[in-house]
């Protein structure tokens, strides 16, 4: 099974219902009918435009949602069936929609002083969407507390602890909010521009999801300074999975994937050499597969896909994957997109975005 | 030779068989031999000669700060005030480069320390205007003090903000003194760069020849990816930092006095410096050689835009407030932000995709 209280596109389909069935085009339906499992990701359409699109594990497009502005990450209760994707760094908006169009899209704008980061997650309830946020002035990673019976008013944040906090997620008690803090400065009034490379901090962050407080944080060793945590799964038996994207000498060989529990110490993954030079030296994105045991990595600066035995480390397979994207649980193994349009079997006419979200 | 970094915290795992399918596949494969070609000429061509004018206006900017100081009297205060324009617009030039060294140890910003909305460096520096501190008054000591008062920001002020008039009224005032410590600090910063890049086996050599134990870029695809990065993020940074910081639109509110240079009328000279930077870049590197002929006139048509920018640039009133204020002004200030996002569009897109980034330069950034 994937994470949390797993539906099946059967279960989507009777969430979504009759009307968002019978406004699918016969070969959307089509896809969705014949689809054991429904993900979500942002696109950049080849008129320029961005959107997020629901998609069979075939890869075909089922439907689509129009957004303002590029998108990142994404988020989906399994709970409601809402579903986020937060603007990419130092984007100001979080679209929230129903995949099944039931109900209206509500738009969050970051509060003056923040923007977001690109990642979020809901609580298990569905209750709080919790979003990576930059307290630019202030050079700290927030994260902004959303309630989602109340149009997703803004209702507090928490101190992340860190700097240039990027991926973030819920424990699957609700009780643990676990922070990658990436360690590299920006500000919106420098673009992307990443403005301390020479003097990074990244840690990683457990959080009381109910009063913030500081319940554990790694900092890396002074060998490791320029080694950016950036994204995070968890495993069914509560393991934190973190990859990495590594800022130094580009002829280094880093550890670009470990593990750690709560209690526990960080557990760099010794990738085999030939794997960390397909990786380029940086992942972009990570996912479990609780069902399989495995956790799937992608690297677009290196082309590639792998599959890591989530027990042990291990390397399971590799591929090549040009420009490879997002991952995501499949039914079995990993779903993989590409930014030139490529997700699993299916190639559409898009560029799929930096990450995978799978709903159902 | 490649480096393998230990946590001190690895778990030893075996390593075991897997399945490894097809070959690496990076997203721009070009020819070694073009690529080193390319970015030799870049670095020898643009980012060397770049840094060296740079350290040598600054020079000049600090001989004729330390003559004002000497005899502090019309004529000097001019040549202080043009050797300041001719600084700020050779530092526009190669501003441009936005990575390596520059933005190691606070070089960026102790040159400039820019934008800054809360105004941080002109209250620092009215500060330490409005005491007598002799620390400020040393390049060597003013290069451990705040960035925001030691850089091209603080000494515009110095010649052209409130009380500048000092500067004519008495020999080696505290003022003027102040102002040729942050000339020389600029020169500091100028020759550090210079000599960083100009050092055979340093980082230009690491630019020129990608390789396998190369500490910058491994491969020419990303020696090359990292280039046009310079020059998309440029464009960028002219169009979000430049002129959107005072002006994005007729209909949105206008800051012209949040535009760098205002007060010395310089925001249009650097402005198009910047431009002609990146203009000379894509020239110099001669990129337009890495692509098939079918899409080399994206190169001439990005050329020949930014032309008509550096053009445009030169015919808007160095006045900001009336720029912002009159119609005819705002129109050509509404064309640069438009012509501003076809270049970048063209570089990103055009060009990234022709080299082999299917969705662009800017889309494949990872996060």
């Amino acid at each position: 099974m994937w994470r949390g209280e797993a539906i099946d596109r059967r279960g989507f389909l009777k969430a979504a219902g009759i009307a968002f069935t019978a406004a699918l085009s016969p070969r959307s339906l089509m896809a969705l009918e014949r689809t054991d499992a429904v993900y979500a990701s942002g696109f950049r359409a080849p008129d320029g435009s961005f959107g997020v699109a629901t998609v069979s594990e075939r890869g075909e497009i089922i439907d689509r949602v129009a957004l303002p502005a590029r998108a990142h990450g994404m988020a989906y209760s399994t709970a409601t069936g809402r579903t986020v994707a937060f603007a990419r760094r130092p984007g100001t908006f979080a679209m929230v929609f129903d995949p099944s169009r039931q109900a209206e899209p509500v738009m969050i704008t970051s509060p003056e002083g923040r923007h977001f980061y690109g990642h979020g997650h809901f609580s298990p309830d569905g209750r709080f969407l919790y979003a990576s946020e930059n307290d630019f002035d202030g050079n700290r990673g927030m994260i902004g507390v959303y309630d989602a019976r109340d149009r997703f008013r803004r209702i507090g944040e928490f101190d992340a602890h860190g700097i240039g906090t990027h991926d973030m997620t819920v424990s699957d008690d609700g009780k643990l909010l676990v922070i990658a803090n990436g360690g590299i400065e920006t500000h919106p009034d420098f673009g992307r521009t990443k403005l301390n490379v020479d003097r990074m901090e990244p840690s990683l962050v457990l959080l009381d999801a109910k009063t913030g407080a500081l319940i554990q944080r790694h900092r890396l060793p002074a060998s490791l300074k320029q080694l950016s945590t950036r994204h995070l799964d968890i495993t069914e038996n509560g393991r934190i999975w973190f990859a990495c994207q590594w800022e130094g000498a580009r002829n280094a060989l880093p550890p670009l994937a470990g593990w750690f529990s709560k209690g526990e110490d960080l557990s760099f993954v010794p990738l085999p050499e030939e794997t960390t030079l397909r990786l380029g030296n940086y992942i972009g994105a990570i996912a479990v597969n609780r069902r399989d045991g495995v956790v799937g990595l992608t690297s677009p600066v290196g082309g590639a896909a792998v599959t890591l035995d989530a027990k042990t480390g291990a390397v399971v397979k590799e591929e090549t994957v040009r420009e490879a994207a997002g991952v995501a649980p499949a039914a079995h193994g990993i779903a993989v997109s590409s930014y030139d349009g490529q997700f699993n079997e299916t190639r559409s006419k898009v560029a799929w975005d930096q990450h995978i979200v799978r709903l159902g | 030779m490649r480096k393998i970094l230990f946590a001190g915290l690895v778990s030893l795992l075996p390593a075991t068989a897997f399945a490894q399918e097809g070959e690496p596949a990076p997203s721009v494969d070009l020819p070694m031999a073009d690529v080193t070609k390319v970015m030799t000429a870049a670095v020898d061509g643009f980012i060397r000669p770049g840094y060296d004018a740079f350290y040598e206006s600054a020079g000049k900017m600090t001989t004729a700060m330390k003559a004002l100081c000497e005899v502090p009297s019309k004529a000097n205060y001019d040549a202080a005030k043009g050797a300041f324009r001719d600084g700020a617009v050779s530092w526009a030039h190669i501003e441009v480069v936005r990575v390596g060294p520059v933005i190691e140890q606070n070089r960026f910003e102790r040159i400039l320390f820019y934008p800054d909305r809360k105004s941080t460096g002109l209250k620092q520096v009215q500060s330490v205007l409005s005491k007598v501190d002799e620390t400020a008054t040393d390049p060597a000591t003013l290069g451990t003090k705040s960035v925001a008062m030691q850089g091209f920001g603080a000494l515009e002020y110095v010649l052209a903000g409130t009380g500048s008039d000092e500067l004519l009224k008495a020999k080696n005032s505290y003022r003027c003194r102040y102002g040729a410590a942050i000339a020389g600090n600029i020169a500091n910063v100028a020759k550090e760069l210079s000599d960083i890049w100009d050092a055979p086996d340093g980082i230009q050599k690491a630019w020129e020849q990608p390789g396998p134990d190369n500490l910058n870029f491994r491969t020419g695809g990303e020696a090359i990816t990292a280039l046009l990065g310079i020059l998309v993020h440029g464009a960028e940074a002219v169009r979000d930092q430049r002129i959107e910081t005072f002006y994005k639109g007729a209909d949105k509110a206008k800051f012209p006095k949040q535009a760098l240079f205002w007060r010395s009328e310089n925001t249009w000279p650097t402005i198009k410096g910047n431009l002609e930077g990146l203009s000379t870049l894509l020239e110099k590197s001669g990129m337009v050689e890495l692509l098939k002929e079918k899409d080399r006139p994206i190169v001439a048509a990005t050329q020949a835009q930014l032309k008509s920018m550096i053009e445009l640039s030169a015919k808007i009133t160095p006045d900001l407030e009336k720029a912002v204020g009159n119609a005819a002004e705002r129109k050509k200030l509404d064309t640069l932000l438009a012509d501003g996002k076809d270049v970048i569009a063209k570089l990103n897109d055009g060009y990234g995709g022709a080299i082999g980034l299917s969705s662009g330069f800017s889309f494949a950034d990872g996060d």
